[in-house]
């Protein structure tokens, strides 16, 4: 799923391990998200977009074109 | 996949990123450094058990050759661990706690697969057999009752710590993975191997080495799912 958390974390100047500990998961985790290569359970995703002060759809876009 | 593909931001995240595939190689070196080990130590029980006496220049030739290759597996750690080291990777409070875990698992491991072999190799117990630890003869009551009390009452809680504390959802979805790969291998592969065994074809199922293959397989599939 494509996302906006490498600019969102870049804005704030953190690294993905800041990031980790904010959210309270390893680097790993934040890197797989990243690149598209996880996607985040409904908590987790909920947790990032309080942490960035964002709707969930700005910052994750699942590429639907609608109906 | 990302859409940020075209932007140039490069921090130090982009240069530890290929860590992971680093971790396993320090992993596997540890490994198979305990497995030279533990193949010096058989060969010499072996050799002890033929009545002993100066090894031959075969011999010499044989154990200079695990000896280069534990040389070369302990200079590929260092090598990784210092890439690792270099790249500057900021690891979090529960990634540091799952990695310095991991290192233990290894060592206990390490420790678990050495003692009986050392045991072969001092007691004799092992000539031509297998290792003791994966042997299906009688084992030393302390001995086994040593392994039952790990894999019964410390590895639960080492676990238990291990998926409520050191792990995050990302590593807990590699799991979940890795357990069905090596649950339908099992399904599969378990009895296939039973009926070409009734056929004919191959040795009678070895359950050591249907365990060995079940933990292979989900190990495998967790680490590639983690870092990949």
């Amino acid at each position: 799923m494509k996302n906006q958390l490498k600019v969102l974390r870049a804005m704030r100047s953190w690294s993905q391990a800041d990031l980790g500990e904010h959210l309270d998961v390893s680097r790993q985790a934040v890197n797989a998200i990243e690149t598209g290569k996880y996607d985040p359970s409904l908590p987790l995703a909920f947790k990032i977009s309080r942490l960035f002060a964002l709707p969930i759809e700005e910052i994750f876009d699942d590429e639907f074109e609608g109906y | 996949m990302t859409n940020l593909k075209d932007t140039n931001m490069i921090d130090r995240d982009e240069i530890a990123g290929s860590n992971g595939r680093r971790f396993m190689w320090v992993i596997v070196s540890g490994l198979g450094i305990v497995m030279a080990a533990g193949a010096v130590s058989g060969y010499l029980a072996a050799h002890e058990a033929q009545g002993g006496g100066a090894i031959g220049a075969a011999g010499i030739l044989t154990l200079c050759a695990f000896a280069t290759i534990i040389i070369g597996l302990a200079f590929a750690i260092w090598r990784n661990v210092s890439k690792m080291k270099a790249s500057n990777e900021g690891l979090t409070r529960r990634e540091t706690l799952n990695r310095n875990m991991i290192y233990g698992f290894v060592l206990i491991g390490g420790v678990i697969g050495l003692l009986p072999a050392f045991y072969d190799t001092i007691v004799g117990n092992s000539d031509t057999g297998p290792p003791l630890l994966l042997a299906d003869s009688p084992m030393p009551p302390a001995i086994a009752l040593m392994l039952i009390f790990f894999w019964t009452v410390i590895m639960p809680i080492i676990a238990w710590f291990w998926h409520k504390r050191a792990i995050d959802e990302q590593e807990a979805s590699a799991y979940r993975d890795g357990g069905y790969y090596a649950a339908y291998a099992l399904l599969i592969g378990a009895p296939t191997w039973w009926m070409l065994w009734r056929g004919g074809f191959v040795p009678e199922p070895d359950g050591v080495a249907i365990f060995m293959l079940f933990a292979l397989i989900w190990t495998a599939v967790w680490f590639w799912k983690k870092y990949r």
